[in-house]
């Protein structure tokens, strides 16, 4: 919840409407919050100006240069307002405005509002009618310099590359994002986003565990590229241990002292799914020790804050291992009946 | 116990009482959800069990107040029947032009029904039927919900807003339960957080709305057990002292209701570590005026109260009631919701706690 709207963003040289003489035809209609109201806001002289106007040309439902003039102001005042938005747009297909102009206009008004919803969505729907894409990728670059997870710009420029077809370069950027903060989730989700729509040849997985494997090696207690990690290794079709290159490099950290809360989870995970395939008795009952030794050092050292967790990670892990081996036992003893 | 330690329930209940009432003008661009301020005040006042610190004669002023930002829609119009946020275009002649833009908004029809649930309302003035219309006349070909008819987004916060009108209603009308889902199914994440949209990124507060809506809409078993295990793990990472709502981003208050709820609904909030959770929460609350911010030492603002109190009710705090986590209101209000849809009933009760379907050890 923020607080935005300034009347100081109104130039100071502004003047009421009410004192404006190309604006005297026009009788201002005050708000009617009727009897008693709650959650009043107690406006300022501007606000409650600009906005007794703006009903009157609403109600006269007039659609004219001034109007779009109008309706600038009442959003400086709450870029929030949609109505005040559908109806500006209501005005520019009645006027047939230049477009191209407007796109300027919500620059100016994003980079004042970057985190609200009604602004990007007037974007999106300004550059559906234009049906040109050609600055999204650059107004949301702009606004991730500032804010490189700003969640609305993320999703514009998503919408954008999924609607025209913008994918080439994406990757390019995205990895200089990560170069940049190896600890943007925002970009390491958008990664995805990419290489699946590309599809997750094994080409792909191949390159893309050695692109999260060699950034792990970096930076080990960062969670995004180890979900990122886990991501690709599931969505590429294979089970996390199929992949004895990753199992290899988790040891390999994991005799080097590292004792990343991040690193052990995805150990625990390599080892109960290796465990719950394992045929040989002995090797099974090895790898189920390990799971509960390393959920042991979770709950003792490495993640106390989720010690009840990892308890219970190690708790349904052996019901199902009792379950396996009952079952197995059943079997067995079915066959020698 | 030493003051910081404890939660300040007179200044909270104060703090709210001053948002009922005025708003300074720096607070203008609130102007079109005023509604969801009134949610927040009377909602947190309930929990904080002061409802009665409103004056019986001002809670009728609030009722009448929400219900004059009802619209319906007249058969054969453009159906957008449900809530306004304000009077912003509300004036004492009635106009025509003006009238066309005069929509049902889902975040504000939800919160709206859930102030007058907690009100104590009979909602008896509701016109159930309209709403539900206007709830599924937003719902798009994808499973997902636009906010209104014209002019707004369509996400994951509306599929929440929706299936939780539905749910209090107890009405589903043509609002496509399955399509809904199926759009939720999608929008989870390789790490099994779900996201606003798709493939976007998962987030703490759309990951709430995904799992609340599939249980409002008793589809909560559509969740695979291997999914359920997986949003538990991403849920249960996100805390930090108290919560976060992405990974590598900074603890939130808000989160512990986000994070909180949704692990409340998978049945797995006990694992969570209470008092870390609950001393962060605590950082954050402002004890000389009331209030809590998203962190210490910041602006305070009713979103931010209402759900660090939500976050110290799942951890038990003595003299906050317990939250109905997917509906978002007491289990109080809950409770006379129950009572009210009983009286309603051609319908079959469908029932909305069906928390204990994902009980998985």
């Amino acid at each position: 919840m923020s607080d935005n709207s300034s009347d100081e963003e109104l130039a100071p040289d502004w003047i009421p409407y009410r004192q404006r003489s190309d604006w005297a035809d026009v009788t201002p209609i005050e708000q009617d919050d009727g009897e008693n109201p709650v959650v009043v806001i107690s406006y300022s002289e501007k606000f409650k100006d600009v906005y007794d106007y703006f009903r009157a040309i609403l109600a006269s439902s007039e659609k004219s240069t001034r109007a779009l003039e109008l309706t600038r102001d009442a959003l400086r005042l709450n870029a929030a307002n949609y109505t005040v938005w559908q109806y500006r747009r209501d005005i520019l297909k009645a006027l047939g405005c230049n477009l191209q102009q407007e796109l300027q206009y919500i620059d100016d008004v994003i980079s004042d509002n970057p985190k609200n919803y009604q602004v990007w969505h007037h974007r999106r729907v300004i550059v559906e009618w234009l049906n040109d894409p050609s600055d999204e990728l650059r107004l949301t670059e702009s606004v991730l310099s500032m804010d490189s997870k700003n969640y609305h710009a993320w999703q514009h420029r998503q919408w954008a590359i999924k609607t025209f077809n913008l994918y080439d370069n994406e990757l390019e950027y995205v990895d200089r994002l990560i170069s940049e903060d190896v600890r943007n989730n925002s970009a390491w989700n958008q990664r995805f986003f990419v290489l699946k729509h590309f599809g997750f040849t094994p080409e792909v997985i191949q390159r893309e565990i050695q692109y999260a494997v060699n950034r792990i090696r970096l930076i080990k207690n960062n969670e995004s590229v180890w979900n990122f990690l886990g991501g690709i290794l599931h969505d590429g079709g294979a089970s996390i241990s199929q992949h004895e290159e990753v199992l290899a490099f988790c040891e390999e950290l994991y005799n080097n002292n590292v004792r990343s809360p991040y690193l052990i989870a995805f150990l625990i995970d390599l080892c109960q799914e290796k465990c719950l395939r394992e045929e040989n008795a002995e090797s099974r009952e090895a790898l189920g020790r390990r799971v509960a030794e390393l959920c042991d050092g979770m709950i003792r050292e490495h993640d106390v804050i989720r010690k009840k967790y990892w308890q219970y990670v190690v708790d349904s892990f052996q019901l199902k291992l009792n379950r396996l081996k009952a079952n197995n036992d059943g079997e067995r003893n079915d066959g020698t009946s | 116990m030493s003051n910081v330690n404890a939660i300040c329930r007179r200044k909270h209940a104060k703090f709210f009482m001053r948002f009922l009432d005025l708003l300074p003008s720096r607070l203008a661009s609130h102007d079109s959800t005023r509604v969801t301020i009134a949610f927040f005040a009377v909602c947190g006042l309930d929990i904080l069990n002061s409802l009665d610190t409103i004056q019986p004669a001002t809670v009728e002023t609030i009722i009448d107040w929400l219900y004059r930002y009802q619209v319906v829609s007249k058969e054969g119009e453009v159906e957008c029947s449900g809530f306004q946020g304000s009077s912003t275009i509300n004036t004492s002649v009635p106009n025509e032009n003006i009238t066309k833009y005069k929509w049902g908004h889902l975040a504000m029809t939800y919160t709206a029904i859930a102030t007058l649930v907690t009100l104590g309302d009979d909602l008896k003035r509701l016109n159930r039927k309209a709403i539900i219309k206007g709830v599924a006349a937003v719902q798009r070909d994808d499973g997902s919900f636009s906010a209104s008819v014209e002019g707004n987004e369509y996400d994951m916060r509306f599929v929440y807003c929706a299936a939780a009108i539905c749910a209090m209603l107890n009405d589903w009308g043509t609002v496509n339960k399955e399509k809904m889902a199926e759009y939720i199914l999608k929008s989870i994440r390789y790490d099994y957080g779900v996201s606003q949209h798709f493939e976007m990124e998962a987030h703490g507060g759309t990951t709430f709305c995904a799992i609340a809506a599939l249980q409002l809409s008793g589809q909560l078993d559509k969740l695979s057990p291997e999914t359920i295990e997986g949003m538990k793990r991403w849920l249960i990472f996100r805390q930090i002292d108290g919560f976060q709502g992405r990974p590598n981003k900074p603890v939130d208050t808000c989160y512990s209701f986000w994070i909180g709820a949704s692990l409340k609904i998978l049945n797995a909030f006990h694992l969570t570590d209470y008092e870390e959770n609950r001393s962060y929460i605590l950082s954050t609350q402002n004890t000389t005026v009331g209030g809590f911010s998203k962190w210490p030492d910041s602006m305070t603002d009713p979103f931010h109260t209402y759900f660090g109190l939500c976050g110290l009710s799942f951890v038990n705090e003595p003299g906050i009631l317990e939250i109905m986590p997917s509906l978002n209101i007491s289990m109080r209000a809950y409770k006379k919701l129950k009572e009210l849809q009983g009286h309603w009933a051609p319908q079959e009760p469908e029932e909305c706690s069906n928390c204990s379907i994902i009980d998985i050890e």
